[in-house]
């Protein structure tokens, strides 16, 4: 019997759920299948990859005199 | 010093060793809080109650988990309080995803600057997408995906089960893309 095809839709929501990182998962290689031949679909991988990376770089260092009023409220000055 | 020892040490009173441990976490703490309420005064307030919590049930920690992870339930726990005391936002619901997978939407997503960490254009639109999400999903997010924590470690901070996580995961991650996506849709 011949094997359907996997849609876009389902290797959109594919890669949101595992981007792809489980090798050994047969759905796995067969969206890595897919996605060498979309472009479309091609985009939209590196695309969630993207907004993880955006999340991760933003960052915000602790001022100061937050540290000091933290160590004054426990004690620990 | 080994952070088993440290531990050690400040479960039996010593200062010295409790600042040790609020210094190696203070900024972690204080990062993560910021990113689940975007904004550095709730951020302040989640870190010192975090700590509080820390000191007062240190002697309760038995060194099954790592004390990141214990960590990181106690400032999740007090991120998700403050969130239902303000309870001033109402969150997107993102509990059915057909919705998630649009494919007629486009952005050129090599125009996003995405490299460029300190972007305001692109600070605000990532600040504006995580708060539509409730907290519950940008813990599981942020824990996973910003944090580098594995399933089981996030299944554990958050108490879910691990198919409840990773179906967080991967809609929090459809509706953060969506809508950077139309953000940047010119």
């Amino acid at each position: 019997m011949k094997k359907k095809k996997v849609s876009c839709k389902n290797v959109m929501k594919h890669i949101c759920e595992s981007l792809c990182e489980d090798l050994n998962d047969e759905r796995c290689v067969e969206i890595k299948n897919h996605l060498e031949s979309c472009a479309n679909c091609k985009q939209y991988f590196r695309s969630v990859e993207i907004t993880i990376d955006c999340y991760r770089k933003y960052n915000v260092q602790m001022p100061g005199e937050v540290h000091g009023r933290l160590m004054k409220i426990l004690g620990l000055d | 010093m080994e952070e088993r020892q440290l531990i050690e040490k400040a479960q039996a009173g010593d200062k010295k060793a409790l600042n040790e441990l609020v210094k190696k976490y203070e900024q972690t703490i204080y990062n993560f809080a910021f990113k689940i309420c975007r904004d550095k005064n709730f951020a302040e307030q989640i870190m010192q109650e975090t700590f509080y919590s820390m000191i007062k049930s240190l002697h309760q920690f038995d060194h099954n988990s790592k004390l990141s992870t214990w960590l990181y339930r106690i400032v999740s726990n007090h991120c998700i309080m403050l969130a239902r005391k303000l309870k001033s936002r109402s969150f997107v619901s993102i509990d059915d995803d057909e919705n998630l997978f649009e494919e007629k939407y486009t952005a050129d997503w090599n125009s996003i600057p995405y490299k460029d960490a300190e972007n305001e254009e692109l600070k605000t639109i990532l600040d504006n997408a995580i708060q539509k999400l409730s907290p519950e999903y940008r813990i599981v997010f942020l824990l996973r995906d910003v944090e580098g924590l594995s399933t089981e470690e996030t299944s554990q901070i958050t108490e879910l089960s691990i198919p409840a996580v990773k179906s967080r995961l991967h809609r929090a991650r459809a509706y953060l893309r969506k809508e950077i996506n139309e953000a940047f849709i010119r």
